[in-house]
């Protein structure tokens, strides 16, 4: 007898024209999630089976939980056999070591030439049950185990464990989107919220040293690390944003410091969606949680782009965000206390209702289309990977 | 040289001390500084911790680095006692414990704590009934060892955390496995506290670590700044928790070759030591194979220690910690006040050879035979 995960497709089967790229993108995605382990993968029928040794399989669920598409991972095992005899000996081996009261046996034959109607096989195999296993009885609205048998050519599948999966897309297909990771509670969460829907995610942080330190760069590369089993790994874009930062605080008034600068994040996102063929921009922005995610400073800032802005969390309460955060495993590692380049320079009074034009007449104070280009020239580009890398430190 | 004491202390192996030495020349900062010497110090830091918490299995906050066992012993037997005080006085120990538990212990007497001793059956096997009986309401701490250190008694952690859990789920539960690390695969989840010692691991002396779960609260016993936890505060020692994580990683690298090795090797010693009529071999089917203890009977340890230094062999007493004292595990298994007093201690690694337990042999011989003439 062989184990197995079988895994079932989610809101998938919504989609009529596109259904096999979806598939081929999922498929991709969990051969990545498990190409550290041994394991042998078959496509069949809009399901997909893995198959390999007990630790391995193990190591596979906790990585399948993870990839987005996956609705539901069933737990199998199979013999090679079609034989009645064998079918009854090992359904009753393998429910013999579950606890459960109540019962339902469901049978499908892919094999049509296979004697018997599927449910005079489910009614036999029921019997079967209750007399080798006592005190079980037959519930056919709400069993507590649906044992599921499928009886194909190549031998009987059993299954009755069922892990629930991610949902949501395959990362991918819908192209990809640039993330603007902060560092803090937020934005994460809204980059777990893109992936779901199936956008690759990359992500661009803007760092201010010596105004921001080493350990916040290491935080948000941290923080990608998180998400990165999400996304296949995710690349982050690290943009030196302290000449900009330093020529905002110099030359515009204080109320539009945050403006101004969220102005040009936004176009420094846009420049690198555009050269990585990015269809949007994803932020952590919360409608009214500051001065600057007002529904006017949004609009005062979002005009600088063309490109959507999506905002997964932007309905989102802060305490709904931090549960989200907390499920996701982000929280830890956001709530660490150092500074990023929205927490320094932070003026008393930041303007809540602020003006387009008075922002366009304060950025003709200050060279920014050539400190953008500057900034993006140099930016570092960080490859965050999802698996763990296995080195060793050569001193441990 | 001959060295047959590895359970009082190990040599470090070479490359243990390379990563010691490489870490003090190219990690002068503070792990604590801000500055990039010291995120440098603290990433490395970190990868050593991260590195132990992999190999145990356990959380890297689970993990709080102290000079040693005794440390480890005092910060948790007297962590506990003060931090749950409130739940109640009462403390039980095995009778195979290190003598440092015991002296632990007659501090907290003094301190108003109620100590039992958990008896243990004739082959040193802890007395489960007896230990239910023990615990009461106001238990708030056991201390079992994982593996005693004078006659290498192996304990089931496992099962007495669930004898106690069951008896009081509010009890903690502490081994320290000093003596099992290295030897013996150990699972931290059996217990809620351990102690351990980077020495007796191929590792350097001065660190040591506690495995402290999550949800249990310790009463610092230092004092100072920390930033990691408020239990070892001050300038971590990068140096030595470097050497210490990689002594455990080789340390813990196939034990089970380890011990068939070491098996062979005390199964050569007791064939040929059981060929002297006085000598009792302090051997149960709980003792595990490093550890080899012998009562002499009619020669006083010390006299033989010193004889075989003259060839430059080295055995241990009971423990390094009392010598010359009676040994409590043998007094505890078998009673007799003569046998617990004239104990040795011949304890084998790894890196002991055949050729080594030869030779040893044939020196023991030679002075024992000497020595039975002027003893009476």
């Amino acid at each position: 007898m062989d184990k197995l995960i079988i895994i079932k497709y989610g809101e998938l089967s919504t989609k009529k024209d596109n259904i096999n790229f979806f598939i081929d993108c999922l498929n991709k995605n969990i051969k990545l999630a498990v190409n550290d382990l041994k394991l042998m993968t078959k496509f069949d029928r809009g399901r997909m089976f893995i198959m390999g040794e007990e630790e391995q399989l193990n190591k596979a669920i906790n990585a399948l939980k993870k990839v987005f598409g996956i609705h539901e991972m069933m737990i199998g095992y199979k013999i090679n056999s079609d034989q009645m005899p064998d079918i009854e000996q090992t359904l009753v081996t393998l429910l013999k070591e579950q606890e459960f009261n109540t019962f339902k046996v469901e049978t499908k034959r892919s094999n049509k030439a296979y004697p018997g109607t599927s449910l005079a096989i489910s009614k036999h195999l029921g019997g079967i049950i209750l007399k080798a296993l006592p005190n079980k009885q037959v519930a056919i609205n709400h069993p507590e185990l649906l044992v599921t048998i499928e009886i194909r050519k190549e031998g009987t599948y059993f299954y009755y464990e069922s892990i629930p999966g991610l949902g949501g897309y395959p990362v991918g297909v819908q192209g990809k989107g640039l993330l603007m990771l902060s560092g803090g509670i937020d934005s994460p969460v809204a980059g777990y919220l893109a992936i779901k829907r199936g956008v690759k995610l990359a992500a661009v942080y803007f760092e201010s040293p010596p105004h921001t330190s080493v350990q916040a760069k290491n935080k948000v590369l941290k923080l990608a690390k998180i998400l990165a089993p999400y996304n296949n790994d995710i690349k982050v874009h690290i943009i030196n944003f302290t000449k900009i930062q330093e020529a905002i605080y110099q030359n515009i008034p204080r109320d539009y410091l945050i403006t101004i600068m969220r102005r040009m994040m936004y176009r420094i996102s846009a420049i690198i969606n555009y050269n990585m063929k990015g269809h949007v921009i994803i932020n952590g922005e919360s409608i009214g949680q500051v001065a600057s995610q007002t529904l006017a400073s949004m609009k005062a800032i979002n005009e600088v782009v063309k490109i959507p802005v999506i905002r997964p969390v932007a309905c989102f309460d802060k305490l709904e965000i931090i549960r989200l955060a907390e499920q996701i495993g982000t929280y830890e590692t956001s709530i660490l206390p150092y500074e990023d380049c929205c927490t320094i320079f932070v003026p008393e009074h930041p303007v809540i209702k602020p003006s387009i034009t008075k922002c366009l007449a304060y950025e003709k104070l200050i060279p920014y289309e050539e400190l953008i280009y500057e900034a993006v020239a140099n930016q570092e580009v960080i490859k965050v990977v999802a698996k763990e890398e296995k080195e060793v430190h050569p001193l441990l | 040289m001959i060295y047959l004491d590895y359970s009082a202390t190990t040599p470090v192996l070479y490359d243990v001390l390379e990563s010691y030495n490489k870490a003090s020349r190219d990690y002068i900062g503070n792990a604590n500084s801000l500055h990039a010497l010291g995120v440098k110090s603290k990433a490395l830091l970190d990868s050593a911790t991260k590195q132990i918490s992999e190999l145990f299995n356990v959380e890297e906050q689970e993990i709080i680095y102290t000079s040693g066992a005794t440390e480890a012993n005092n910060m948790i037997i007297k962590g506990i006692a003060f931090a749950y005080k409130n739940r109640g006085n009462h403390i039980i120990v095995s009778k195979l414990e290190h003598p440092s538990v015991y002296v632990i212990c007659e501090y907290l007497e003094m301190c108003g704590f109620k100590i039992s001793y958990v008896d243990n059956d004739e082959e040193g096997l802890i007395d489960f009934e007896d230990l239910k009986r023990k615990i009461k309401p106001e238990t708030i701490l056991v201390s079992i060892c994982g593996v005693n250190s004078e006659m290498g008694l192996r304990q089931p952690l496992k099962t007495i955390r669930q004898i106690i859990k069951k008896e009081n789920p509010n009890t903690f539960f502490h081994s320290d496995i000093t003596q099992g690390v290295g030897k013996i695969p150990i699972n931290l989840h059996d217990v809620d506290l351990a102690s351990i010692s980077g020495h007796k691991i191929f590792g350097p002396k001065g660190i040591g670590m506690i495995y402290k779960a999550e949800k249990i609260t310790l009463t610092p016993i230092i004092h100072g700044v920390s930033k990691n936890t408020s239990l070892n505060p001050g300038t971590p020692p990068l140096p030595l928790i470097v050497a210490f994580s990689k002594a455990l990683r080789i340390a813990l690298d196939d034990l089970d070759k380890k011990e068939n090795l070491i098996k062979r090797l005390n199964d050569k010693i007791c064939l040929e030591i059981a060929k002297y009529d006085t000598i009792k071999i302090n051997k149960t089917r709980y003792s595990i194979p490093h550890i080899l203890n012998l009562s002499l009977m009619s020669i006083k340890p010390e006299t033989l220690i010193h004889a075989l230094d003259e060839y430059e062999i080295y055995i241990g007493t009971n423990t390094a910690c009392s010598s010359g004292e009676l040994s409590n595990a043998v007094m505890a298994v078998y009673g007799e006040t003569k046998r617990a007093l004239t104990t040795v201690r011949i304890s084998i690694s790894a890196i002991t050879t055949n050729d080594e337990i030869n030779k040893f042999l044939k020196a023991f011989k030679e002075e024992y035979e000497k020595l039975s003439k002027t003893s009476h």
